[in-house]
């Protein structure tokens, strides 16, 4: 999955994708930079002993890789300000990039994984441990009962504490369509026909089309996906164009009808548009995928102390508050989800409940043949 | 997607201009001729269950490219390519003509005009073009405003990703037809007009002629970047305007699949090949002629 870059008309959406170009010309470029041997390791051993975790003290100024844009500039401001370090930031555009540089060996002290990369970092030992009882706001995350005590893509929350969670739904203008039906269908509506947008991402492509037919999101069946790619290229009469830029497809006119991230809708309809009412977004009843970003500090960090400082300066309530209502999505930290409800209340299906977790629409780290296989449809639905 | 530059080769060669050569030779082998080995050997290889790209014997990607479904994005591809030539050629002419003939002391200042713009990135210019474009956008709403039209939809179309196409590259044209233009001694022009021609066919039967090389220079210089572009299908294409570049592009990122990428990379290579050849074949001919 990859956000948009920083060049944005109005303000970078966050989830957007940088749609390709300079973002993926980069992004390309870092994996290029993939030492030699990366061609030649077969599978790499899996499940190590973790690296064990760092104490909450200050050992340095923090080197920082993140999305552009992706957290509140006051609350970085506050840190620096509050512990007398400097923030080093670096960005990167997608989780693919990400990968590359930490494989080649760069040194970051924290960086913000999607869920499924957690499992891939925490498998080939990239990752610290984070020891819960270093951090004094851990109990707003890991507290009895909660969902993160033991996520799917990191048993135990061994090396992960969690950052932001997000579903995928459908936006929509309520000043053009009048026939919404709270169904994936909604995307194949004749009302909205030529100004509908699918997201130009290969996990939310398929997971729609999985979910309308009853299928697993993750699926790679060969037969589940032949249903796939035929409900897919079905879909092409009704369809603009595939898009991952969902927050500009809305402001700008083009799009009526929207396959997008709740966190995206939130922030144009509160942030961005004058007239909020004519917005409104979804989360179909066959269901929605449901994912998170953790925070996580890496085994090369130079200074792991105080990234774990930094990651519990963030996980106050006061701080995650400032964060939601810059990013518009929803942080788990138990104190700050009144605010997010309060953001949130004119369009409640943009919340996301930590019950919403519990259900099996997470996008999984797959085997090498099911991501090809998958991408194979793909590519036949976006080619034909 | 290489630039086969065919350059002429001069005739004396002292020692001290083979060693200049070295410089850049050692350059190209280090830089490009050996990222082509690299792309060559992965388009036989396989990717590892961790997902690394590694070396292999496999001929299997090289099968997995024989699909129709690939075959139908190359003739689209090379459509738009088509395309773009015809178009870039019918903007850029007369601008290099009236800049090389017309110019006069600000000949420089036009083509830095021209030249200037394209130091910004390709990236940056597309999305303004979204911004002009959109629905919503400047050029609808002054079209609303003006009661000449409802709106037109122009992003997500063919025509669109094409139009982007030719704004990337027109400048690789306008340049070698101005240089061309240029050289052009401007007596043959008159001598044309002495022997009773109009303009017009003065035009056709002694200017376009005598600046044919610059116009097949700068065909080959925008079809091959727009043949592989995939910028302009992704920002401002539409479902179905995915060319080449884009599928390329994807086997690199989301697909985890770079064998596979590289050798539709190949495939593509050895079919632009072929259709150099017969390009620089058929233009060198006519140019003998003339």
């Amino acid at each position: 999955m990859i956000r948009r870059p920083g060049l944005e008309l109005p303000r970078p959406s966050r989830r957007g994708l940088l749609t390709g170009g300079l973002a993926l010309g980069a992004s390309l470029g870092a994996s290029l930079t993939l030492p030699g041997c990366a061609y030649i390791r077969d599978d790499v051993p899996i499940d190590k002993p973790l690296p064990p975790s760092a104490k909450a003290e200050i050992d340095g100024d923090l080197v920082y890789f993140n999305w552009a844009d992706y957290l509140a500039p006051s609350v970085v401001k506050g840190f620096q300000r509050e512990y007398g370090v400097k923030v080093i930031e670096s960005n990167y555009d997608s989780m693919e990039g990400m990968y590359a540089k930490l494989a080649a060996g760069n040194q970051y002290d924290i960086v913000f994984p999607i869920a499924k990369w957690v499992v891939k970092l925490r498998q080939e030992g990239k990752l610290r441990s984070i020891d819960p009882a270093e951090l004094e706001n851990a109990d707003q995350v890991f507290y009895s009962g909660s969902y993160f005590n033991d996520p799917w893509y990191d048993p135990g929350s061994k090396v992960s504490v969690p950052f932001t969670v997000y579903k995928t739904g459908i936006g929509w203008r309520t000043d053009k369509v009048s026939t919404m039906t709270n169904s994936w269908k909604d995307l194949w509506n004749d009302e909205a026909r030529g100004r509908i947008f699918t997201l130009d991402d290969q996990d939310e492509a398929l997971a729609m089309a999985a979910l309308l037919l009853d299928y697993d999101v993750n699926t790679a069946k060969r037969s589940e996906l032949d249903d796939i790619k035929d409900l897919l290229i079905s879909q092409k009469e009704y369809l603009r164009a595939y898009s991952s830029d969902d927050v500009n497809n809305m402001t700008s006119g083009d799009a009526w009808i929207h396959h997008m991230w709740s966190g995206d809708f939130l922030y144009l309809r509160e942030g961005l548009v004058d007239d909020p009412t004519k917005f409104d977004f979804q989360a179909p009843s066959e269901g929605v995928p449901i994912n998170s970003d953790a925070y996580a500090i890496p085994t090369n960090a130079r200074h792991p102390g105080t990234a774990m400082v930094f990651i519990d300066y963030l996980l106050r309530p006061e701080n995650a508050v400032k964060n939601m209502n810059y990013l518009y999505y929803p942080f788990p930290v138990k104190d700050a989800l009144p605010a997010f409800a309060d953001l949130a209340k004119d369009v409640p299906a943009c919340n996301v409940e930590i019950s919403d977790l519990e259900n099996e629409n997470v996008f999984r780290l797959l085997g090498t043949d099911e991501v090809q296989r998958r991408a194979a449809v793909w590519t036949e639905v976006k080619a034909s | 997607m290489t630039e086969t530059a065919t350059r002429p080769r001069s005739a004396q060669r002292t020692s001290l201009w083979g060693w200049l050569l070295a410089l850049p030779t050692a350059w190209m082998v280090a830089f490009f001729v050996s990222s082509m080995v690299i792309i060559v050997l992965l388009s036989f290889g396989r990717t590892t269950n961790d997902g690394y790209p590694a070396f292999a014997t496999s001929t299997a990607n090289y099968r997995a490219i024989w699909n129709e479904v690939y075959l139908e994005l190359f003739l689209r591809s090379l459509a738009y390519a088509v395309a773009t030539v015809v178009i870039s050629a019918l903007i850029a002419y007369p601008v290099a003509y009236v800049i090389a003939l017309h110019g006069g002391r600000y000949k420089n200042a036009l083509i830095a005009a021209i030249v200037v713009p394209f130091f910004a990135s390709y990236l940056v210019r597309m999305y303004a073009w979204k911004a002009l474009l959109s629905d919503d956008g400047l050029v609808n709403s002054a079209l609303r405003h003006s009661g000449l039209s409802d709106g037109i939809t122009f992003l997500n179309t063919p025509q669109a990703v094409i139009g982007g196409l030719v704004y990337g590259f027109v400048v690789f044209m306008i340049l070698p037809i101005y240089a061309s233009l240029e050289r052009l001694d401007t007596s043959v022009i008159e001598a044309g007009k002495d022997l009773y021609h109009g303009p017009v066919r003065t035009f056709f039967s002694v200017t376009l002629p005598a600046t044919r090389a610059g116009l097949y220079g700068g065909a080959l210089l925008v079809f091959l970047p727009a043949l592989g572009d995939f910028v302009s299908a992704q920002l401002l294409g539409g479902a179905s305007t995915y060319m080449m570049g884009n599928l390329v592009q994807q086997q690199f990122a989301e697909g985890q699949n770079w064998p596979l990428g590289s050798a539709l990379t190949v495939g593509m290579m050895a079919a632009l090949t072929v259709l150099m050849v017969v390009y620089l074949r058929a233009t060198s001919t006519r140019a003998q002629e003339s």
